[in-house]
């Protein structure tokens, strides 16, 4: 038998228990996982053929099925459901398992649903291909589709709950905070803006308010909560350095739960919608700024006198590199609202640039970092490979900044031509097509990327290099430890047995 | 037409007084008192604060 680390019996007790939480998620976690992972790849498939097409229309130009129309929503759809949805539920699961100090409940019902969820990205993607999409941004998928995600969703709100009444920790982390609320938002927002939208409840004007009420708040309220919330619990884990200053993560978490909701207006500055909505839109789009500030404040402070760590730590590169580009994406999205702006960028490749500086910038890089942190422990096995890793890293990092920074520059001036009546539209194509085609190269790069993400990913999953010690895994702890969970299992079921 | 175009404001409402709801429960419930142990509350004697958690694969500590 190997020995145990020294150390106070508590210490032992709490490690223990900390890797037994980490075994309960090992399944239900890898299946959401390793599905967004899939869709990863899926979603650049999808995304490389509508940028050749911006800058080359006749590719592909003769498939029914491939045309721009059909393959961009394809690719919203698969990184908005497939990718970053699940990402985030498996993330928040194990989470809040963590958090809360307790076993993740139902493990079978939360695999199950994850295929659920599957599925209904499967349809939905082929319905959108056969031309049946609903062309409403971010609910393209038919009405049939909807089961597939409010019942999962209801499931993953259901056992976020569990866990948080049954909580063993006495304290509520500043991260259950965002990770309870993102739970509560999801159903809602989908099924009020499913309801209304398909059921001819809302038309017109205000089927778009609902339907920018519904893609923003799912972009404010469900994903991004929960990367900010992984942020907050992985900084100073991977650091050891607890939060800057708890104070200002409460206020950053109630300040966003409070005014995000009121800023779907800004998608639709412009529109003929009466002016008193789109104000709000924008003052709740202002307000933003107070909970972006505190998080900014928070991370930066938190990692300062630890930056060399950075180097050694994939998780931490991930996940600071999406925090830094949370602050970017938010300032520039706050400025981004006014009025004065918008006339300048609504129409250009400005959007997009912002949104991929946001959900992937931010968003995917933090979950990318998790998914470093979180393998690992639910499975008990070692990366393969650092290369493999700093290939990922390096790719989807230049990628997204050469797309976002290139992007914004070209969309900004593309609007400012655009706005010159002087100056013939097709000058305006011609001004930005090197851009475009600059997008498909960051692109291709960010593709390998994924490549080598899914490559580890597999990897690791399939044991096909398997190493149950490493830095990683913390060669004092895990595989020390596995004798003594085993253990402790086996004395808990026996006492379990002679109850009964 | 109108009543029901209301809806989506009337659910934000919704949504923005469950927030104030629940932040006063969380208040009550003495959730922000001890805020400096609340950071904290994520390292334990087995990983403490001070000890890096996370390295690349194969690296040497
Ligand atoms: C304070 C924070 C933010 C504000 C005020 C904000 C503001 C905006 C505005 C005004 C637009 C509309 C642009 C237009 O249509 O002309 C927009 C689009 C978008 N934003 Fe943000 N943003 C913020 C943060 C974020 C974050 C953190 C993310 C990523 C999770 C994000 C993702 C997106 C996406 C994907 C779009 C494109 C939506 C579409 O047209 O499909 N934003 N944002
Ligand atoms: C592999 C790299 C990627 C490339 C080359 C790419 C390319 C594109 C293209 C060409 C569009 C359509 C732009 C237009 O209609 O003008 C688009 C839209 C979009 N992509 Fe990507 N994408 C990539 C990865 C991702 C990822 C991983 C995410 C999410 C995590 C994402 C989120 C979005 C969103 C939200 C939109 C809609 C933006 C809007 O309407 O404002 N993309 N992307």
């Amino acid at each position: 038998m190997m020995s145990l680390p020294e150390g106070p019996n508590e210490s032992k007790l709490q490690q223990i228990s900390r890797i037994r939480i980490d075994d309960s998620s090992r399944v239900p976690v890898s299946l959401w996982f390793a599905s967004s992972v899939f869709w990863l790849l899926m979603g650049s498939v999808a995304a490389l053929i509508s940028s050749v097409k911006m800058h080359n229309p006749d590719f592909l130009g003769n498939i029914e099925w491939l045309t721009f129309g059909r393959i961009r929503p394809v690719h919203l759809d698969i990184v908005f459901f497939g990718w970053s949805s699940m990402a985030a539920v498996g993330c928040l699961l194990w989470l809040q398992a963590r958090l809360c100090h307790v076993r993740l409940p139902w493990p079978l019902l939360l695999s199950g649903l994850a295929m659920v969820w599957n599925v209904g990205v499967c349809v939905g993607v082929m319905a959108v291909l056969a031309g049946h999409g609903s062309s409403i941004e971010y609910l393209e998928f038919p009405a049939y589709c909807a089961p597939f995600f409010a019942i999962p969703a209801l499931g993953v709100l259901a056992a976020n709950v569990k866990m948080y009444v049954t909580k063993e920790s006495q304290h509520t982390y500043v991260s259950q905070w965002y990770l309870l609320a993102a739970t509560v938002w999801l159903p809602i927002l989908y099924v009020t803006a499913m309801g209304c939208t398909y059921f001819g409840l809302v038309q017109g004007v205000s089927q778009a308010i609902t339907n920018w009420w519904f893609g923003h708040n799912a972009l404010g309220l469900w994903v991004t909560p929960i990367a900010v919330a992984t942020a907050y619990y992985l900084i100073p884990k991977v650091t050891g350095k607890p939060v800057h200053s708890y104070h200002l993560s409460l206020l950053g978490f109630w300040s966003l739960a409070i005014f995000y909701n009121w800023a779907g207006t800004h998608h639709l500055t412009g529109g003929p919608l009466p002016a008193w909505t789109i104000t709000v839109g924008v003052v709740g789009s202002m307000m933003m700024f107070i909970p972006v500030i505190t998080v900014a404040i928070n991370h930066h402070m938190t990692m300062r006198g630890v930056f060399h760590m950075l180097k050694t730590s994939p998780t931490l590169r991930f996940t600071v590199f999406g925090s830094v580009m949370y602050t970017v994406a938010s300032f520039q999205g706050s400025l981004e609202a006014l009025r004065s702006h918008q006339e300048i960028t609504h129409f250009t490749q400005y959007t997009i640039g912002h949104a991929h500086l946001g959900l992937y910038g931010f968003f995917s890089m933090i979950m990318f970092g998790a998914m470093y942190y979180i393998f690992p422990r639910i499975t008990n096995n070692e990366w393969s490979s650092a290369r493999l890793i700093k290939v990922h890293f390096w790719g989807s990092s230049i990628g997204v900044l050469a797309y976002g920074i290139g992007l914004c520059w070209a969309g900004w001036w593309q609007g400012v031509m655009m706005n010159d009546p002087a100056i013939p539209f097709l000058d305006t194509v011609a001004y930005i097509r090197p851009y475009l085609i600059m997008r498909s190269v960051s692109g291709t790069g960010m593709t390998i990327a994924h490549i080598a993400f899914a490559i580890s990913v597999w990897r690791i999953l399939s044991r096909h290099h398997f190493v149950m010690s490493g830095p990683t895994l913390f060669t004092t702890t895990r595989p020390a430890w596995r004798e003594f969970v085993n253990e402790q299992e086996k004395r808990e079921q026996a006492e379990l047995e002679a109850q009964s | 037409m109108f009543l029901i175009s209301m809806l989506i404001w009337a659910t934000a409402l919704l949504g923005a007084v469950m927030t104030v709801w629940a932040l006063a429960w969380a208040v009550q419930r003495g959730e922000f008192r001890n805020l400096r142990q609340g950071a904290a509350s994520i390292f334990d004697a087995g990983e403490p604060i001070g000890q890096q958690t996370d390295f690349f694969p194969g690296a040497k500590r």
